[in-house]
């Protein structure tokens, strides 16, 4: 064999390369481990330990000073005496030491003998039993040895009894002698308990190289102190679409002190959760070990980067402030991101469905109250949430209350009208801008005025009489129209519309109409009647017709360019037929017929019968695209189309979408009728927060029902009952169910206030709270306040009385109160007890026994029997304060003692009880009879 | 710096850049001996790398090239030049060193055996290591390009192909779906295994050269290059969402809309040319493409053989020279089909949707 060319083959620069590339290798290889074991949150966790560490020490030094110093120089002292008995004991204790050697060798000696024969002694009772049973001729070969060791057993077991308790004899000797050393130990102890305990905890987060042995790369494996924490949820999980995956939350692992207390004032990823009560503690509704961190919160809990677990900065400024500090970038191929913590309440939706509010998510229900109330949700189909009033006026007798002018200026800009309206602004928004195409919005303006005037109901109209607007103004304060409206200069409730400008608007006789009955104008009004008198209605009428807008009268009516009709009906009419049959189709129309015509096409196209009854359209189906999984839609059906101020993620295109709603067609060329359509609320900054947070908490994610906070059937029936609350508005006269009302915040003498109704579900007697929701009654003569006629049915009613009972834990029978048979004797002592105890002194019995301040009055006791519920009855004339705070009513048993000793034997209770029963019996007819005679 | 990047964008529309890539290709094999000396290929790749790293600037050009599974695409394109380089080179040496009258360089070496262990497998095991070596630090570098969970309600837009598959993918802008995904990499299969069959010339064999096998190497390098290793560059870097053609300084806009108004041959003829409608009868509608296409396979392979491939047809004979005829007929309608696309914006020569047969 030739010897190798060295230009060819060179085993020495082979040997050359082959070091170069181990050594590369290797240093690849140490690579590899150098980047597996560098995490980020391994850092976290030592700085977590530094801090807690810290914190210890200073808990340690303050620990440390509380300790009685005296105290424990003087335990130290006797300790040390005791060891010094201990040593001059010495002799004795090696000796009994030796011995106690010597007896545990001798129990593990009779201990092995002992279970060696009980082992032979149960396998010989196993076969005997087998045999038997099965008639084999060897039982008795094993009776006979069971036989035989059962005495062995028996005498191994005392042998080993003897043993122990010879153990126990030294043992007990060693521990006279050893006691007083313990215990002076102990005491020393017991005064150090705390300060070592708390070395312990330092001890266990101290940095140590055995811990930095430990968490070495490749050592890591056996018993690391950095570990990953995770909470595996049983019946939450990660939807992959293909997969549904257990949810394993890993934020723990750097979020360390998140369920601690302590760390409230740590830095980020330390602190302390704000809300622990609420929160994360085994105690709390919500248990990390349950709920996790990710199901409200969102992200990707399965990483423990900062990056790939979604982390979303709330603003700008915190954008910046991460990108600088942890890198961080959007995580682009992740849908599940975190929600910005101002949106977090978005998630309680998930869990917490079918009620009409959250408990404690006030923005979340912020966002929700507003989008009823704005209508959004009249447009904007969303599952849960169908079956709304609608929010607008009804439009179909538009004609007998205003005229075509003022609507249509109206319709150019509502808050020009009303600042205060809940009418969003629909036209001559930022893309119908340029003068052509606010030609086109006048033109279709005029033509909807015209529309809803031409095709309205002339329903029968009272003639108004006369009347003094000073009086009216004045009736406006005292009859609770404020629970509802501002009016009068007053800003009070906004459920309906400030009553301001009205002289502008509406015509006298109207309004006198709508206020006697106003049903009899609008079926499906949320208003209720007063049922005022002719004179005041007069008055009032009279006063809100002399509140009056006179920049708005003044201002020019919008004009309808004939042109730009026929431009808009010629669009209409192309969609449907050729441009041909649309221009010989449009030639044929009347001017009125072209109106008519573009001003269907226009609310056909605005979509206003969503939220107001427009007659042509009892049919219509709305407009807005359903939200009802709008909080997981794909960020990629979101059009952002030209604005890039904004950055791309849900939530910032809903908010600007809620802030100015026709931005996203900033510089898109579209037709007319392609414009985007959504009208502008000019929310506040605090209300498009809100509503955002509340789009966000629509989702259909599946939720297991174990892990879902769901209603039982009485909770369901109190929702029913409060959305009726909501709708009617009965917290803007009374305060209830944890809401205060508006009229009690405007009125200055409480007692002059609609009466609150904490409790009354257990005050009030079913039958008697649905007669009087349905025709109510005066119960307090002194309030000027008049409880509305609503004109509910007999269901809605039913779900009210319902809602009031199940708040207060009881359910509703309709079967009013049993009297018991009382003697005559306890009759004649209420009657007494009721005159004693000056009852009738400000309860009014009759109407002339009233003379003091509203607040001092009392209902009508002749009501009570068919009223009150007895039980209740009794406890309120036990305590009221504690039925009703700051109530006026005297409690007349303190502590359960009577005033008056003398009657049935001073037994309060008995008393009581004698009194409820005179109410009961309490007949009027017969009173006044007496009082005659 | 943008108008650069503007002139770039405008220079890589699909029919620009697979004419100027024709173009070298027929240079590089034209002129191998000038292509492949160090004066002309060092500048070159000067050129290229210095592109390269001025492409590395823009934001949407790097982010396309670093994408973890693009990475190989850009060292697959660097890997296959060297080689294509590097084999057509010592081919020219070895030509000149015959032209000289000095034997091959593989020749002179034949006489320098040595054992295969230890010295192969030594060298072996050394490149073993070191690509252990670049894998190791690419996966250090580069992560596994995850993206988010499937989700069958979202197509990923744009939906690609494994890379190595683009090119086929980008075939199917041009052909229906069946020869694009069927017929055509049936052909390559077949082709390339018929190559030993056909080409049975041992002149040449046992050494570099590219003289004596001008033609088979132009032929071989033209359907690797142009048609599948230039295609998947295209697919992979230049068709962004919808499919739409991006240059590479050219923002991937999910938005861009560009007029596609392709026609038949059939609506070419009987509507543009004739003005008398399409006839009713898809036979008699698809005639004059079913003619053409037929006409494409049997005229020019009759008449090469009695003109300028006579003599390889003698060497041939008939059934082999038809098989040949046929592969590379099949090859050259890939670019001329897509030529005519963007001439003409042919659809399908023929299309016969009745029954789902379209050309």
């Amino acid at each position: 064999m030739a010897k190798p060319n060295p230009s060819l083959y060179s085993v020495q620069k082979t040997f050359f390369w082959f070091a170069v590339t181990s050594v590369l290798l290797t240093a690849s290889l140490a690579g590899i481990v150098y980047i597996d074991a560098k995490r980020d949150w391994k850092d976290y966790q030592k700085a977590f330990f530094k801090l807690k560490a810290e914190k210890a020490t200073a808990e340690l030094k303050q620990a440390a000073s509380a300790v009685d110093k005296k105290e424990l120089e003087k335990l130290r002292a006797e300790h040390s005496a005791a060891r010094k008995t201990l040593e001059s004991n010495s002799k004795s204790i090696l000796d009994l030491n030796a011995k106690l050697t010597a007896a545990e060798l001798e129990i593990t000696k009779t201990k092995v003998v002992f279970q060696d024969l009980k082992q032979f002694e149960d396998s010989y009772r196993y076969y005997y039993e087998e045999y038997t049973a099965h008639h084999d001729p060897r039982a008795a070969s094993y009776a006979a040895k069971l036989a035989e060791i059962k005495p062995r057993v028996q005498e191994a077991k005392i042998k080993l009894e003897k043993a122990e308790k010879g153990r126990d004899t030294v043992q007990a000797g060693l521990d006279a002698l050893l006691r007083q050393e313990k215990e002076a130990q102990k005491k020393v102890d017991q005064l150090l308990d705390e300060t070592t305990r708390i070395e312990r905890k330092i001890e266990a987060v101290k940095p140590s190289f055995a811990k930095d042995l430990l968490n070495a790369p490749m050592l890591d494996f056996i018993a690391p102190t950095l570990e990953i924490q995770q909470v595996v949820l049983e019946n939450l999980h990660d939807d992959y679409h293909f997969a549904k995956a257990q949810k394993v939350d890993r934020c723990t692992t750097c979020h360390m002190g998140i369920d601690q207390k302590g760390f409230e004032d740590a830095p980020q990823p330390f602190r302390t959760h704000p809300n622990l009560d609420l929160y994360l503690g085994s105690m709390s509704a919500h248990p990390i070990e349950k709920i996790g961190c990710t199901t409200c919160h969102g992200g990707n809990g399965h990483s423990v980067s900062f990056i790939d677990t979604a982390h979303t900065p709330r603003d700008e400024k915190q954008k910046a402030e991460w990108e600088k500090k942890y890198g961080w970038r959007d995580l682009e191929k992740w849908e599940a991101k975190m929600l910005p913590l101002q949106y977090t309440q978005a998630a309680c939706a998930k869990c917490h469905t079918g009620t009409v509010e959250v408990p404690q998510a006030d923005k979340l229900n912020l966002g929700r109250n507003l989008a009823v109330d704005l209508g959004c949700l009249n447009c904007h189909k969303v599952e849960g949430f169908e079956g709304l009033w609608k929010v607008g006026p009804d439009l179909t007798a538009v004609a007998s209350k205003t005229d075509e002018t003022w609507v249509s200026k109206w319709l150019q800009d509502p808050t020009r009208f009303r600042p205060s309206t809940k009418m969003p602004r629909i036209f001559h928004l930022e893309n119908q801008a340029g003068a052509d195409n606010a030609k086109l919005e006048d033109a279709a303006i005029v033509a909807t005025a015209k529309y809803l005037h031409h095709h309205s109901a002339h329903p029968e109209v009272l003639r108004a009489p006369q009347g003094d607007a000073a009086m009216g103004e004045k009736l406006i304060k005292d009859l609770g129209c404020l629970g509802c409206h501002s009016a009068a200069g007053v800003t009070a409730g906004t459920h309906g519309p400030e009553l301001s400008s009205l002289g502008s608007k509406v015509n006298a006789d109207w309004l006198f109409t709508w206020l006697k009955d106003p049903k009899r104008h609008s079926a499906t009004t949320r208003m209720p009647s007063l049922r005022l008198s002719d004179s005041e209605a007069a008055d009032i009428t009279a006063y809100l017709m002399s509140q009056r807008n006179e920049a708005f009268d003044s201002a020019a009516a919008p004009k309808a360019d004939p042109k730009a009709v026929d431009d808009l009906i010629l669009l209409n009419l192309q969609s449907k037929m050729r441009h041909e049959e649309a221009v010989a189709q449009l030639s044929k129309m009347a001017p009125d017929e072209k109106l008519l015509y573009l001003g269907e096409r226009t609310i056909a196209h605005q979509g206003c019968y969503s939220c107001h009854d427009i007659r042509g359209f009892e049919q219509a189906k709305s407009i807005a695209t359903e939200l009802s999984d709008e909080g997981r839609k794909n960020l990629h059906q979101f059009d952002f189309g030209y604005v890039h101020d904004i950055p791309h993620t849900r939530q910032d295109w809903i908010r600007k979408k809620l802030e100015d709603p026709r931005v996203f067609d900033h510089g898109k060329v579209k037709g007319y009728y392609e414009r985007l359509r959504m009208p502008h609320f000019g929310l506040s900054e605090v209300e498009s927060e809100a509503i955002t947070t509340f789009v966000l908490s629509l989702t259909q994610e599946e939720i297991a029902l174990e892990a879902q906070d769901l209603l039982t059937t009485d909770e369901q029936r109190i929702e029913r009952g409060r959305r009726l609350i909501q709708k009617l508005n009965c917290q803007g006269c009374h305060s209830f169910d944890g809401k205060d009302a508006i009229l009690r915040s405007i009125t200055e003498d409480p007692g002059a206030a609609p009466p609150v109704l904490h409790g009354q579900g257990s005050k009030v007697q079913e039958a008697w709270l649905h007669d009087f929701l349905q025709h109510p009654t005066t119960i307090r003569p002194w309030l000027k306040y008049r409880m509305p006629t609503f004109g509910l049915t007999d269901t809605e009613t039913q779900d009210i009385v319902r809602y009031f009972a199940l708040l207060d834990g009881r359910q509703t029978s309709y079967r009013g109160e049993v009297l018991q048979e009382v003697s005559p004797d306890r009759l004649a002592a209420g009657k007494e007890l009721f005159e004693k105890l000056q009852c009738a002194k400000c309860h009014q019995i009759t109407a002339s026994s009233q003379a003091m301040g509203a607040s001092f009055l009392a209902p009508d006791l002749t009501l009570t029997k068919h009223r009150l519920r007895s039980d209740w009855v009794i406890d309120w004339i036990k305590d009221p304060q504690a039925m009703q705070e700051g109530t006026m009513m005297p409690g007349f048993f303190p502590d359960m003692q009577s005033p008056l000793p003398d009657i049935l034997g001073g037994d309060a209770q008995a008393q009581i009880e004698a009194i409820r029963d005179y109410l009961y019996r309490y007949d009027p007819a017969a009173a006044a009879e007496s009082t005659a005679s | 710096m943008t108008m650069i990047k503007d002139a770039v964008n405008a220079f890589c529309s699909p029919v620009i850049i697979f004419t100027a890539s024709m173009v070298c290709f027929y240079l590089f094999v034209r002129f191998p001996r000038q292509a492949t000396s160090m004066a002309v290929s060092l500048p070159l790749l000067g050129l290229a790398l210095a592109g390269f790293a001025f492409g590395l600037t823009d934001d949407h050009f790097r982010k396309i090239i670093t994408t973890p599974d693009n990475v190989p695409i850009v060292g697959m394109l660097f890997i296959f030049l060297y080689f294509t380089w590097y084999a057509v080179r010592k081919g020219v040496i070895n030509d000149q060193r015959m032209e000289r009258g000095e034997s091959t360089i593989e020749q002179t070496e034949t006489n320098e055996k040595v054992l295969v262990f230890p010295y192969l497998i030594f060298i072996e095991f050394v490149m073993a290591l070191a690509y252990a070596i670049v894998l190791v630090v690419w996966s250090i570098f580069l992560k596994a390009p995850l993206e988010e969970p499937a989700n069958p309600t979202i197509s990923p837009n744009p939906s690609k192909a494994p890379w190595y598959f683009l090119g086929l993918q980008e075939l199917l802008v041009y052909f229906d779906p069946w020869i694009a995904g069927v017929l055509l990499p049936t052909f390559i299969i077949i082709g390339l295994c018929a190559i030993p069959y056909i080409d049975r010339d041992t002149d040449g064999s046992g050494y570099f050269s590219f003289k004596k096998r001008r033609a088979v190497i132009s032929t071989y390098l033209f359907g690797f290059w142009i048609l599948w290793v230039l295609l998947i560059v295209i697919g992979t870097f230049m068709r962004g969402p919808n499919w739409n053609f991006f240059g590479p300084f050219e923002k991937w806009d999910i938005h861009k809309t560009v007029p596609l108004l392709n026609i038949n041959l059939s609506e070419i003829i009987f509507i543009k040319w004739l003005g008398i409608g399409l006839p009713k009868l898809w036979i008699v509608r698809e005639l004059p493409g079913i003619l053409l296409t037929l006409g494409y396979f049997m005229v020019p392979p009759a008449i090469l053989a009695k003109t300028k491939l006579k003599s390889a047809y003698q060497k041939l004979g008939p059934v082999r020279y038809a098989v040949l005829m046929m592969l590379l007929l099949v090859m050259v309608s890939v670019p001329i089909k897509m030529y005519l696309r963007w001439a003409f914006n042919l659809k399908y020569i023929v299309a016969i949707p009745e029954f789902f047969f379209n050309i």
